[in-house]
């Protein structure tokens, strides 16, 4: 069954028809038969209970994980059977995790640089980019300082920033809030919120918070690796 | 940043075990400059003796350990009378023990012959005659045995005066004790016995014609070899085997700091799993990982041969001056040795982070960012 968008208008970006995913040779399933579609510009909300496959499903639309069976496609082209995985993600996908992941060696500004490698553009292009990208996030005071010297709130913003990095198309955010004080969430919300408006972009969130997946245009309800029928659309 | 400036914040953050790989890499290339340094500077001390000398071919038996095997002397009168043949001389050549010195070359020559030609005194004077049992020095050898004029040296039983330094313009030469042949054959109990015929041939000698002289040679002394003095090293047994010795045993440091190489980058490849999830996860491909790992292999090989190198010019500097060495040979140090030790380096890095580096590219990004 495929889950009906809430907004009829844009193209089909994502679309998952029984998308399986097994580990330990079938012992776990993670997902059962998921079916959906996301389309261009959506705020889409992934919510469910811990071990429902969400992140499991956010890690398939990101091309870093392959599904055990089922079809997935971005713009029409399966992403397990593209031929250039890595290219899908430095080009059309930009990732906010939960842990940040920044790299502990790089200062801010050489953080949001690292994904740029793969965009062909020059030193100085490079450099130009993450500051002008660092200064949408508020922190172009904090250019030469390391992750360890950084909050909760400012390493996620430098994780934004980094996953803007190319200009993607679609924004996966895996429990962007998760790691931080509700102060921070709340900025870090409003950033993300702000970043998708003004963008364009199509965001998919994964949250434990109901306050936050109340500001999505769509929820995508999971509970033990399927799609739970009664979608609920917000206004 | 550029992708060099990843690569090296690789290297830099470790800098215990990058201190230790490079301690490790160098140690194996310090031994390559040291031991085919040395093999390469016997090599050419022995091309150069021959060319101060004025030798053209040299005569020698096929087989012998350190130096061939004797034959009779009367090798010398057959070969005089041959086409293009302008001098002969006969030597009597020994590596022997003296006093304090491990090994030392003992020269006796023919007396009169053109072998002494260009030894010049620096002290003292040479021989009287054929049957002097009196020595002349190179001044190496001198130094060594710290000897002058009126010293007396042991050599085998008898202790026979020094008369002379001398200074014969090559190492070899210099770091010799040189005596009348009649005299070296009576002390070693060689009567009627040499090793080596030198031959100067007539000016204007083509190489055929040299060819062709040796060819008569061997036909005369079928049990011997006569070469071309620019060859002697490149043909001869032992000089095959020093160098094959010195080879192999720098390759032995090789593999250690392969094998060194290959256990770091392994170890930082399984270390830094998480932080490869993370490239693959924000889009770098996977050959730009493998990449990135060969690149600090062959970051550390590079830095490793450069202290490589260092370590063993040192070395070397510091073997050159030891009495085992001293006069024997000269160490080259010659910018040709250097860069291939440091090529080798470099190709100790690039081999040892295939593996590794292939191993980060095969990583899955799910697991690598929850690894």
């Amino acid at each position: 069954m495929i889950a009906p968008p809430t907004s009829q208008t844009g193209d089909i970006v994502f679309e998952a028809r029984q998308l399986a995913k097994e580990f330990d040779g079938g012992q776990v399933a993670a997902l059962r038969g998921v079916d959906f579609q996301i389309r261009e510009h959506e705020f889409v909300a992934i919510v469910g209970p811990s071990g429902c496959g969400k992140s499991t499903l956010l890690q398939m639309l990101g091309s870093l994980d392959h599904p055990t069976s089922g079809s997935l496609t971005y713009r029409g082209a399966s992403i397990p059977g593209m031929p250039d995985p890595s290219a899908y993600r430095a080009h059309h996908i930009g990732f906010v995790f939960q842990a940040f992941h920044l790299l502990p060696t790089f200062n801010v500004v050489e953080n949001v640089q690292i994904p740029m490698f793969e965009g062909g553009l020059s030193r100085t292009q490079r450099r130009e980019r993450a500051v002008d990208l660092l200064k949408s996030v508020g922190l172009d005071h904090r250019l030469g300082h390391f992750p360890s010297q950084l909050s909760g709130g400012e390493r996620q913003r430098v994780a934004i920033a980094r996953s803007l990095a190319n200009r993607p198309s679609v924004l996966l955010a895996d429990e962007p809030t998760g790691n931080l004080d509700s102060e921070n969430a709340v900025h870090v919300m409003e950033l993300i919120l702000k970043l998708h408006r003004e963008l364009g972009m199509t965001l998919i969130l994964v949250t434990h918070d109901p306050s936050i997946a109340a500001q999505a245009s769509r929820t995508i309800r999971m509970k033990d690796g399927r799609v739970v029928p009664a979608d609920s659309p917000h206004p | 940043m550029t992708f060099f400036t990843i690569v090296v914040r690789s290297l830099v953050r470790r800098p215990v075990r990058t201190g230790l790989t490079l301690v490790g890499i160098s140690i194996g290339i310090a031994a390559v400059v040291a031991l085919v340094g040395m093999a390469w500077g016997y090599e050419k001390s022995i091309v150069r003796q021959l060319d101060v000398i004025g030798i053209d071919v040299v005569v020698s038996n096929m087989s012998g350990g350190l130096m061939p095997k004797v034959f009779d002397e009367s090798l010398e009168e057959k070969i005089a009378p041959l086409p293009k043949v302008a001098a002969t001389t006969s030597v009597l050549m020994q590596m022997l023990s003296i006093e304090d010195a491990p090994m030392m070359m003992i020269s006796g020559r023919e007396w009169g012959g053109f072998t002494w030609d260009k030894i010049s005194v620096i002290e003292g004077r040479l021989p009287h005659n054929a049957t002097e049992r009196a020595v002349v020095i190179g001044r190496l050898a001198a130094e060594v045995l710290k000897k002058k004029p009126g010293d007396t040296v042991q050599i085998e039983a008898d202790e026979l005066p020094v008369v002379g330094i001398i200074d014969g313009q090559a190492v070899v030469e210099n770091g010799a004790i040189i005596l009348s042949l009649n005299v070296l054959q009576e002390i070693t109990l060689n009567e009627g016995k040499v090793n080596f015929v030198d031959i100067r041939v007539t000016p204007g000698t083509t190489k055929q014609e040299v060819t062709a002289l040796c060819d008569s040679i061997k036909e005369i002394f079928p049990e011997g070899r006569a070469m071309v003095a620019s060859e002697v090293v490149g043909t001869s047994q032992g000089f095959r085997v020093a160098r094959a010795m010195s080879w192999s045993t720098s390759l032995l440091a090789i593999i250690v700091g392969v094998l060194g190489v290959m256990n770091t980058m392994l170890m930082t490849v399984f270390e830094r799993t998480h932080e490869i999830g993370i490239l693959l996860a924000v889009g770098w491909k996977r050959r730009r990982i493998m990449l990135m790992v060969l690149l600090e292999s062959a970051l550390l090989g590079l830095l490793g041969g450069v202290l490589g190198v260092a370590l063993g010019a040192l070395g070397l500097k510091i073997l050159e001056t030891t009495p085992a060495i001293r006069g024997l040979l000269e160490p080259d140090l010659s910018p040709r040795l250097l860069l291939i030790s440091i090529a080798i380096a470099v190709v100790v890095g690039v081999i040892s982070g295939l593996y590794p580096g292939w191993r980060s590219s095969r990583l899955s990004p799910s697991l690598a960012l929850h690894g």
